[in-house]
C-alpha cells in the first residue's frame, strides 16, 4: 500500500548544479534551493537539505527524499532514485498539464519527452553523448565572445545578420566563433549563429520523438531569450516555459516523494 | 535434481546454469583442435554467417574471429588489442572486431589464449556485412593465408532465383577453392550428412530458444549469449549435438519445475544487437536483480534456421542467402515484432553497436516502428561490443531505467 506523506523532498542533483525542492501534501513548494554541484554530489545534496531545513524552520529528518540527475545514486538518504526523464516529466505536468511535448537542455546533456496525459513520459530521446546541444556549449561560447552566460541570449536578439555557424560540436564551434571574430563579424551576430545552431541541433533531437504542441522548454538553458527564440523558430512552434524552468526535475521528484515513491 | 524455485535470502538474483561447465569443456576442447588443425595445416578462419558445412566436410576445421572478438571483449583487453590495430593505421571507427582481430595477429603475445591459431584460409562471407571481406584481406596480408570470399549481395523481400543462382556459383566456387587449398576432393555424401549433423544441432538450439516462452523464462540473454558458442562454432558436428542435448534437457528441466534464469521475474524484454561482452554479466545481472529479464533477442535466433531439404548447395545457399541481416530492414522489424508477441515481452532494448553498423542501421526506424506495431515502448542504448572506451555505462543505465519506468 502506498504511504502518502505531508510532505515531501526532490533532489535533481545535475551535472552543473542540484536542486532540491520541499512541498507540501497541496503540492505547493514550501521552499527551495539551488547550488552549484561542485566535485562532491554528496556534499552539495547535504547542503540542499540543510539550506530547506533552515529556511521552512522544520524538522525534515523522516521526510521521504526522491533523487534524481546523473547524480541520483549519491543522494544516500533518498527512498528512491528516479531518472530525470520520468521526473521532469511528472514535473512539467503539474506546472501545465496541457504540455504533450518537453525540452529540457542540461548542463550536460538535452531530452526531449513526449508525455502522456498522466504526466507518464510515453517516449524519449536523449544526446548525452556530446556537448553539443547543452548547456555547456553555451558557456564555451560566451567565453569565446567575453560575455556572461546571463547576458549571450539577450546579444544574439541584438544580431542584425546572424552568423553561419556550422558546426554544432563545441570544439570544433568553438574555432569557427573565433574565425568569425577574426573576419570582423559582430558579437552580437556571432551569438545569433552559436543559438541558431544550438537550436538546430535540438529540433534535429526533437524530430525524433515527434513535436506534438503544445511545447515545454526546461532547464536552465530555458532562461535563454535567445536560445528560445531561434528554437522556436527552429520547431515552428509556440513555447511554453515555467517561471522557474531549473526546478522542474526536482519539482516532479519531490511529488513522486509525497506519493511514497511510486 | 531441480534446483529449488524458491527464494532465499542469500540467493543471487541470477541462476548459472549446470551445463555451463559442459560448455567450458566443449568450447576448450575446441580451442585445442584448432590449435592441432593449425599445426595439420587444415585450419580455415571463418565468418559467423559462413556456410560452415562445406569447409566441415572438407575436414577443415574452423575458428571464429568474432568469437575471438567476444572473448578479448570478456578478457576487458578490447582497448588494448584494439590499439594494436590503430598502432598499423586501423581508424577507430573500424569494427572492434576487426580491429581486436588484427590487434591479436600483431602481437600474440600480448592476447588472449596468444590469439587464433595460424590459418590456412581465410574465408569470409559477406551476409553479415561488408567489413568481413577488407578484414580477412588484412589479415591475409598478414598472415599469408588466402581469402575467399563467399559473396552474397542483399535482399529485400523474396529471393529471385538469379539471387539464388549467383549465391550457389559462389558455393561452387569455394568447393573450387578448398580442393585446391587443401588437396581434397569434394565428397557430396559428406556435406549432405554434415548439413544432417548441423540441422540437429540448431534443432536442438531452437527448441532451447523457443522454450523461452514459458514464465519465467528458463534462460536470459546472457545464458543464450553464452551457449551460442557450439552452434556458431561446432555447426556440422557431434560435439554441438552432444552439447545441445544437455543444454536443452536442463532448460526443459527450467520449465518443467517453474524455475526461471532469474529468481523474480517481473518485466520480460527484447534485446536487440551482439552485447557488450566487457560488462555482459554486469548489464544483464543488475537489471535481474530488478526483476528484468530478457527472454529472446534478435541476436542469437539468426542461428535458428535449418538448412532445407532439397538439392544441397542450393539448399545452403538459401539459408544463407536468407539470414535477416542480410535482408532489409522490414525482415529484421518483422522478426522482433513476432518475438515481442510470441515471447509476451513488455518492451524492447536496441543496443546501438559502433562497431557493428550493419547491426545497427535503422534503429530508430526500427524503435518507431516496432512500438507503431506492437504497442510496447523501446530504448536504443549506445556503445561497443568489444572497445569499452565507447561505452558509458551511466548513459546506458539512465535511459534503460527510463524505459523500466514507462512500463512498470
Amino acid at each position: 500500500m502506498v504511504t502518502k506523506s505531508t510532505l515531501g523532498i526532490g533532489i535533481d542533483v545535475g551535472s552543473t548544479t542540484t536542486k532540491a525542492v520541499l512541498l507540501d501534501a497541496k503540492r505547493n513548494v514550501v521552499t527551495q534551493y539551488l547550488l552549484a554541484t561542485g566535485a562532491s554530489a554528496q556534499k552539495s545534496v547535504q547542503k540542499c537539505l540543510d539550506e530547506l531545513r533552515k529556511s521552512s524552520q522544520q524538522d525534515l529528518t523522516v521526510v521521504p527524499v526522491i533523487s534524481t540527475g546523473y547524480g541520483r545514486r549519491q543522494a544516500l538518504n533518498a527512498i528512491k532514485s528516479v531518472t530525470e526523464i520520468t521526473c521532469h516529466s511528472i514535473g512539467v505536468h503539474h506546472l501545465n498539464p496541457e504540455i504533450h511535448t518537453l525540452i529540457d537542455i542540461g548542463g550536460q546533456d538535452s531530452k526531449v519527452i513526449r508525455i502522456g496525459t498522466d504526466g507518464r513520459p510515453l517516449d524519449f530521446e536523449l544526446n548525452d553523448k556530446c556537448s553539443a546541444g547543452t548547456g555547456r556549449f553555451l558557456e564555451v561560447m560566451a567565453r569565446v565572445l567575453e560575455v556572461s552566460i546571463n547576458e549571450l541570449g539577450s546579444l544574439s536578439l541584438k544580431a542584425k545578420h546572424p552568423s553561419a555557424i556550422s558546426s554544432t560540436c563545441t570544439v570544433f564551434a568553438e574555432s569557427e566563433v573565433i574565425g568569425r571574430i577574426g573576419t570582423g563579424e559582430s558579437p552580437s551576430d556571432i551569438a545569433a549563429g552559436v543559438h541558431k545552431a544550438m537550436a538546430s541541433k535540438i529540433a534535429t533531437l526533437s524530430q525524433r520523438v515527434g513535436v506534438k504542441s503544445p511545447v515545454s522548454v526546461t532547464g536552465g538553458v530555458a532562461l535563454n531569450p535567445g536560445f528560445l527564440y531561434y528554437l522556436a523558430q527552429a520547431i515552428q512552434t509556440e513555447l511554453w516555459v515555467p517561471r522557474e524552468p531549473q526546478y522542474t526535475g526536482a519539482l516532479g521528484a519531490a511529488i513522486l516523494a509525497l506519493e511514497g515513491g511510486e | 535434481m531441480a534446483p529449488d524455485a524458491t527464494t532465499t535470502p542469500k540467493e543471487k538474483a541470477y541462476r548459472k546454469l549446470n551445463t555451463s561447465k559442459l560448455l567450458r569443456d566443449t568450447m576448450t576442447l575446441h580451442i585445442l583442435s584448432t590449435k592441432q588443425a593449425s599445426q595439420q595445416g587444415r585450419l580455415a578462419w571463418v565468418t559467423s554467417g559462413f556456410p560452415v558445412e562445406i569447409p566441415v566436410a572438407f575436414d577443415v576445421t574452423a575458428a571464429y574471429p568474432e568469437q575471438y572478438g567476444a572473448i578479448v571483449g570478456s578478457e576487458k583487453c578490447g582497448p588494448l588489442l584494439c590499439g594494436f590495430a590503430e598502432e598499423l593505421g586501423f581508424s577507430q571507427e573500424l569494427c572492434s572486431y576487426a580491429r581486436s582481430s588484427i590487434g591479436s595477429v600483431k602481437n600474440p603475445q600480448q592476447s588472449p589464449l596468444t590469439g587464433l591459431p595460424t590459418p590456412q584460409a581465410l574465408l569470409a562471407c559477406n551476409n553479415i556485412c561488408g567489413t568481413v571481406l577488407s578484414w580477412y584481406e588484412a589479415v591475409s596480408e598478414m598472415t599469408g593465408a588466402p581469402v575467399y570470399l563467399v559473396d552474397i549481395p542483399p535482399l529485400e523481400g523474396d529471393q529471385p532465383s538469379h539471387h539464388l543462382s549467383y549465391a550457389k556459383s559462389k558455393l561452387e566456387g569455394l568447393i573450387k577453392f578448398l580442393s585446391q587449398t587443401f588437396n581434397q576432393d569434394y565428397d557430396e555424401e559428406k556435406l549432405i550428412q554434415v548439413a544432417e549433423l548441423s540441422n540437429e544441432a540448431i534443432s536442438l538450439w531452437t527448441r532451447a530458444l523457443e522454450a523461452c516462452r514459458h514464465k519465467p523464462t528458463p534462460l536470459n540473454c546472457a545464458d543464450r549469449f553464452l551457449s551460442m558458442a557450439p552452434i556458431v562454432a561446432l555447426r556440422g558436428t557431434q560435439q554441438a549435438i552432444s552439447f545441445y542435448q544437455a543444454f536443452l534437457a536442463e532448460v526443459q528441466d527450467r520449465v518443467k519445475n517453474n524455475v526461471g534464469a532469474i529468481v523474480d521475474e517481473k518485466v520480460r524484454l527484447l534485446w536487440d544487437n551482439i552485447p557488450p561482452w566487457f560488462t555482459i554479466y554486469n548489464f544483464f545481472n543488475t537489471l535481474a536483480k530488478k526483476g528484468v529479464s530478457f527472454p529472446a533477442d534478435s541476436y542469437t535466433h539468426a542461428w535458428s534456421a535449418n538448412i532445407p531439404r532439397g538439392e544441397i548447395l542450393e539448399s545452403i545457399a538459401k539459408v544463407y542467402s536468407n539470414v535477416y541481416l542480410n535482408k532489409g530492414l522490414t525482415a529484421k522489424i518483422d522478426k522482433m515484432c513476432s518475438l515481442i508477441k510470441d515471447y509476451d515481452l513488455e518492451g524492447f532494448v536496441l543496443f546501438s553497436v559502433r562497431s557493428c553498423k550493419r547491426y545497427s542501421l535503422g534503429q530508430m526506424v526500427t524503435k518507431e516502428e516496432i512500438t507503431r506495431r506492437t504497442g510496447v515502448p523501446g530504448v536504443i542504448i549506445e556503445g561497443d561490443m568489444v572497445d569499452s572506451q565507447q561505452y558509458n555505462e551511466a548513459q546506458v543505465e539512465t535511459r534503460v531505467e527510463a524505459l523500466l519506468e514507462m512500463i512498470v
